[in-house]
Parts: structure tokens; sequence; C-alpha cells
């Protein structure tokens, strides 16, 4: 019988970096698509709006891994050739753009209206109004729920390994195969998760509590 | 710069053209492998001893080494694709590999959606279980929970061989089953003759036992329907490494047992 | 090469599908039940209760909501038979859901119990109520109003979320749609039938909320 030795803990620990950096690149690509989403989803073109709220729905809507079967399986009946890197990738995005469009949709709506109409008073087409006025402003109400989005996204990663996608808690089933030692192994793989989720959830927290003061002193930065 | 639609219409564009070209690359399998330089072919690591993770954590197992020997054969760098069970043929079906040879057993249903080599090996599929659950034959099943993994050949011919009042339970992967048995969680589960070997060797104080046969079968090398050069390649790879004892060879390594006579498809 | 898509087989086993879909929704309303009550005593103790609780409390909140569903649902599952706890398949299931639901309510009703006027509870103990009667009283309903929302949204990922727990062999909606794709290797059609039918029962939940919050804080409170 194999204990689990250090070999394995180190085998767990470089899963890791698969998990770190699939929610890296989720949250980067996602983060791209999520703009154009969040940006859509307030067009004034009513089709516009409702295929971004059609979007937001769905993959809110339904279970992320059923959006990685249907990825990772549906993609190739367009002929893609796609290795499991990137249909996962692409799955993760698909699935944080919903999300953060969602979330910097509503950020964008707490602009006050009249931050809007002063733009065009000044006759500053719709585009350099969203992109000079409100996007800025908008961006400091949306840091705290975005980083409490990275800590969703981490633990969404070990979803992945359902479908055999190597990160951490694939890894974690691996040597608990290797090792028949699931009391050791499985409190690890989620004590790695904690080391990386817990010091996001502090700083969304902290984001949150400092912007709360800010907005009751009425100061602004 | 502004995101115009004429913009957002290019992308479009470019993206349609994109899937529509890459239809075409499906044409000659074998001639693409030898013009990459590389055969991808899936390797399931947590089906011992077909597919393991040795001491340092590294795939090895009779069909990985098989992989091996073959991706050499035929000159070109292996890449392994990583996959459990249930995704072996979804994984050739959808062209993430080029070969599965994870010890999948040639039946007539799966023959419906992909394409078998003549076998390399053989298999057969039993019930195992602790030494304290008490099961003779297939009627003891009844009342008993047991455990199996999908798209395996002990799904398919499990459920036919046990009585009413048997509850099957079924996991996405050989791993989740095993550890399922380890932990009391099912009384047995049905697998392969070598995996319930394995699972007593590694762990003496459970006595995990095999209890009775179900079935016997050859497992092929299976090819994307629609790959007939690489199909007919395979075939003869098959044939001259029977001749030549390479496939025993292998097979008696990892297994510890002597191939037997295999047929022809 | 062309891909012939065939629903029908997947609809010929609509029946399995159907009996999957049942236990999903049954295994997710009795976590959420369950949920509820750890949450409203965890926010309670949390709030209210002496310090060493608190700081338990807060420990498993944020040890629960800082690792995956999926880890604490293999830990629940796998390991725990090595201390002698042994769940089956869907007792399991729904513990780690309570466990996982219980986690995030606990907040959300905290919040809801932070945002009652502290001048309500002032008028308990000035009539003499003790504290947890003050809460139970007093306090919970607005508190379970004002978050009604949040706790809506946050059973629908419980229920989305729930998919998962296929892969310790529980035989909800999911599993039936692996089982179904392993025999039938029809991946596409099977997958979206069962994410529709996820998708349906997603909105069909967001009705009964809206229904039962117009019943219990709405029309129950106009007398």
């Amino acid at each position: 019988m194999r204990f689990f030795s250090v070999n394995d803990f180190l085998f767990i620990l470089a899963a890791t970096r698969w998990t770190i950096l699939l929610s890296l690149l989720a949250f980067a690509l996602g983060g791209l698509l999520g703009v154009l989403v969040a940006v859509l989803r307030i067009a004034r073109f009513a089709p516009v709006r409702l295929a971004a709220a059609g979007y937001i729905q769905l993959f809110q809507g339904t279970p992320l891994l059923m959006q990685l079967f249907l990825i990772y399986y549906g993609l190739s009946l367009f002929g893609w050739r796609l290795d499991a890197w990137t249909a996962v990738t692409i799955a993760y995005t698909i699935y944080a753009a919903a999300f953060l469009g969602d979330i910097w949709r509503g950020c964008l709506q707490a602009i006050p209206k009249e931050q809007w109409e002063a733009g065009r008073a000044l006759a500053i087409p719709y585009l350099p109004q969203l992109f000079l006025i409100i996007l800025p402003q908008a961006i400091r109400i949306a840091i705290p729920p975005t980083v409490g989005f990275m800590v969703q996204l981490v633990k969404a990663t070990a979803v992945a390994s359902i479908i055999g996608f190597v990160e951490l808690t694939r890894a974690g089933q691996l040597m608990t195969n290797a090792t028949f030692q699931p009391m050791v192994v499985y409190p690890i793989v989620a004590g790695l998760y904690f080391a990386l989720c817990w010091p996001l959830s502090v700083w969304s927290q902290r984001l949150e509590t400092q912007m709360q003061v800010e907005n009751a002193s009425g100061r602004r930065k | 710069m502004q995101v115009t639609v004429r913009h957002l219409a290019a992308a479009c564009a470019a993206l349609f053209a994109v899937a529509i070209g890459s239809q075409a690359a499906d044409a000659q399998a074998l001639d693409r492998i030898l013009k990459d330089k590389k055969i991808r072919i899936t390797a399931e690591v947590t089906s011992p001893p077909f597919g393991i993770l040795d001491k340092d954590n590294k795939p090895t197992g009779s069909e990985v080494e098989t992989a091996r020997q073959l991706a050499k054969d035929l000159g070109v760098e292996l890449e392994l694709v990583q996959v459990t069970g249930p995704q072996r043929i979804p994984a050739l079906l959808s062209d993430r590999a080029d070969l599965a040879i994870s010890s999948l057993s040639i039946t007539t249903d799966r023959a419906k959606t992909v394409w078998f080599s003549s076998p390399h090996g053989a298999l057969s599929i039993v019930i195992g279980g602790g030494k304290n659950v008490n099961i003779k034959s297939a009627a003891d099943l009844a009342g008993k929970k047991i455990g199996m993994t999908r798209a395996t050949l002990e799904e398919q011919v499990v459920p036919k061989v046990a009585p009413p009042g048997t509850n099957i339970v079924f996991f996405d992967e050989h791993s989740a089953t095993q550890q399922a048995l380890l932990s009391g969680q099912v009384d047995a589960i049905g697998g392969a003759a070598f995996l319930i070997n394995e699972l007593g060797k590694r762990n003496p104080d459970k006595g995990i036992e095999t209890k009775f046969t179900v079935v016997t079968a050859f497992y092929g090398i299976a090819v994307k329907p629609g790959n007939f050069d690489l199909l007919q390649w395979v075939n003869t790879w098959v044939f001259v490494n029977k001749q030549n004892g390479v496939l025993a060879k292998i097979y008696k390594e990892h297994t510890g047992v002597d191939l037997v006579d295999l047929p022809n498809l | 090469m062309t891909y012939v898509f065939q629903f029908g087989i997947v609809f010929d086993q609509l029946p399995l599908l159907l009996e999957g879909a049942l236990l999903t929704i049954r295994l997710a309303a009795t976590a959420m039940v369950f949920g509820l009550a750890v949450a409203v005593m965890c926010a309670y103790l949390r709030t209210s209760g002496p310090k060493p609780v608190r700081v338990l409390v807060a420990a498993y909140v944020e040890g629960i909501r800082n690792t995956p569903f999926l880890v604490q649902l293999y830990i629940i599952y796998f390991s725990l038979p090595a201390l002698g706890i042994r769940f089956e398949a869907n007792q399991a299931a729904v513990v780690a859901m309570v466990v996982s639901f219980g986690a995030y309510a606990t907040e959300i009703v905290r919040a809801g119990v932070q945002s009652v006027p502290v001048g309500q509870v002032e008028v308990g103990l000035a009539l003499g109520l003790k504290r947890f009667q003050i809460y139970r009283l007093i306090v919970l309903f607005p508190a379970l109003k004002a978050v009604f929302p949040a706790l809506a949204s946050q059973f629908i990922l419980l229920l989305l979320g729930s998919s998962v727990v296929s892969a310790i062999s529980a035989n909800e909606l999911t599993a039936v749609a692996n089982s179904l794709q392993s025999t039938t290797f029809r991946a596409f059609e099977v997958y979206i039938v069962a994410t529709v039918m996820y998708l349906t029962i997603a909105v069909a939940f967001r009705g009964f909320f809206a229904a039962l919050y117009w019943i219990v804080f709405v029309r129950g409170r106009e007398r």
C-alpha cells in the first residue's frame, strides 16, 4: 500500500497552478467579453438589449457542469479540433462573462441618470459618454463584487475535474486513487482552495466596507 | 476605437470562415498524423493495470505502454490525452484524440459509433468485493448495492445478469467507483478482474476478491468512423505485433498474465 | 463530416429524465428547508451568541464559502466513512447541500438581521423579552422579508450546483443524462435536453418564490 508521501503532496500542489491559470484566463477573457455584454445590456436598441439579457439568463440559469459538457462535446460538431484546455477555457470564459456582465451592468445602472444627461447637454455622443463619463465611475463601484466573483470562479474550476481536466480537484482524485487515503487528501485539497480564495474574500469584504465608508461620508476620491 | 456594427460583422465573418475551413481538415487522418509528426491517444490513468500513474505520478500501464509502442513504430511523437472512462469514445468522436487505446471492449453497441481494430488484448468482467460480503453468483446480488463506472462493459452486462432487487449505482469514473468500494459505500463493484486483483493487492486489510466472472471480452483500438487509412495501419500494426510477441510482452508485464490467442476482427 | 441530430433517442427516455429531474427538485427543496433552519440559527448565534460560538460560526461560514462544493461533497461521501460516518449517495448529497446552503444563507440572513432598525430591538428589550424571543418574534420576519430575493437567488444557485452530485452516484437529472450519453453517445442532444429541463425548473422556482413572497410578506401582512 502506498502511503501519502511528500511526492504526492507536491503533485497536488503542482496541479494548483492549473487551477490558478484557468481562473486567470477565464477572468481575463471573460472580463473582456463581460464588458461587451454589460454595454450591450444597457444599449438603447431593444433587440440588442434582449439578446444580452438572454445570454446572461441562459448562462446564469443553467448548471455550469451542463455548460461544460455541451461545450466540451458540442464544439467538435463544427469540425473544430480543440484540445481540453481550449475547450474548458472557452466554457469558463462564457460562464464568467455572463456573471461579470450582469454585475457590471448593475454598476453601470447605478450611475445616476443625471450623469448621462449632463453628457448629453454637452453634446457628447453616446459611446464617449459611456467610456469617458460613466465607465470610470462604474468601475469604482464594480471592484468589490468583481473581486467577490473571482472567488466564485476559482471554486467553479473544480467542476472541470469531472470531465477529467487536470486541476487541483482532479489531482486530489488521482492521489486518492493512488494512496487510498481520502481522509488525508481531500482536506488538503480543501485547504489549498481555502488558501487561494480566502485572501480574495477578505480583500473583497475590505473593499466593500471601504466603499460604504466613502459613500457614507459623502467623500469621493 | 469605437466598436461599430461593421467591426462586429467582420468578427462574425472571420469566426464563420474558421468554422467552415476547419471542416476540410478531417480528410486523411493518417496523412495528417504523419505530417504533424504527432499522434494523440487516449490514456485512462485510473484503470489499473491498463492505465495508472506510477510512483512518480507519470502515466503508465499496459494500454499506455501499447500506445507508446504504436507511436514509436509509426515514427511520430505521442501526446497522451487523459480521459475518464465515459470519455474514451467521446474524445475520439470530438477529435480530441486520434486513437482510443484504453481497454475498450469490442461490443456491437459501441461498433455503432466507433470502428474497432482487431483485438489486441482480453479481459474479464467480474464482481469484486470484500471478504465479508457474501456473493457467490449473480443471484446473490439481490439486495446489495453494486457500484460501477459509466460507459464501461460492466455497465452494459451486469444489469443484464443482476436479479431484481439489486441496487446498481453509477460513478463518472473508475477512481470514484474504487473509492466507493474501499470506503464501504457499496457492497461490491463490477470491473475488470485485473482491477479487482490490483485493489486486493493494494489493500490487504480489506480482503477484496473476485466473487464471480460475468463475461470475458476482447478489447481493441478504436478510431473515429471514416478514418479508413488510420484503421488499416492500426490493424496491420496489431497483426505484426501479435506475431512478434511485443503485445504479449507488454500485456504480461503489466497484468502478470499470459495473453490468450487473439482472433482477428 | 456532418452530424445528424437525433433528438428522438433522447425523447424516448423522457420518463427517466423526468424522474431524475424530480429527484433534483426534491434534493434541492429538502436542502433549502434544512439549510434555512441552519442559517436562521447560525445568524442568531453569529450576532448574539457568546464569543467562542461566534468565532465557530464564522469559521464554518468562511470555510464553506472559500472551498468548492464538489470538494466538500467528496469529503462527506468518501472521507467521512474513514471516521465511521457513512452516508449513502443521496443522503450525502443533501447533507453537503444543507451545509453549503446553510453557510451562504447565514451571511444573507445576518445581513437581513442587521438591517432591522435598532429601535425595534429596543422595544423588545423594553418589553422584557429575552434575546432569542426578540429574534424570533420581532427581528426574523422583517429580516427575511428584506433578504428574500437574495435567498431565492441563492436557492437557484443551490439547484444548479446540485448537478455535480452526480459525481458521487446520486441519480438526479445530470446522472441520468450522463448514463444516457454513455449508452447512446448522443452527447449533444442529451445535454441540450437536460439543460432545457434545468432552465425550466429554475424559471418555475423563480415564479414560485415570487408568489411565495407575495403570499407571505405582502398579502399576509395586510390587516
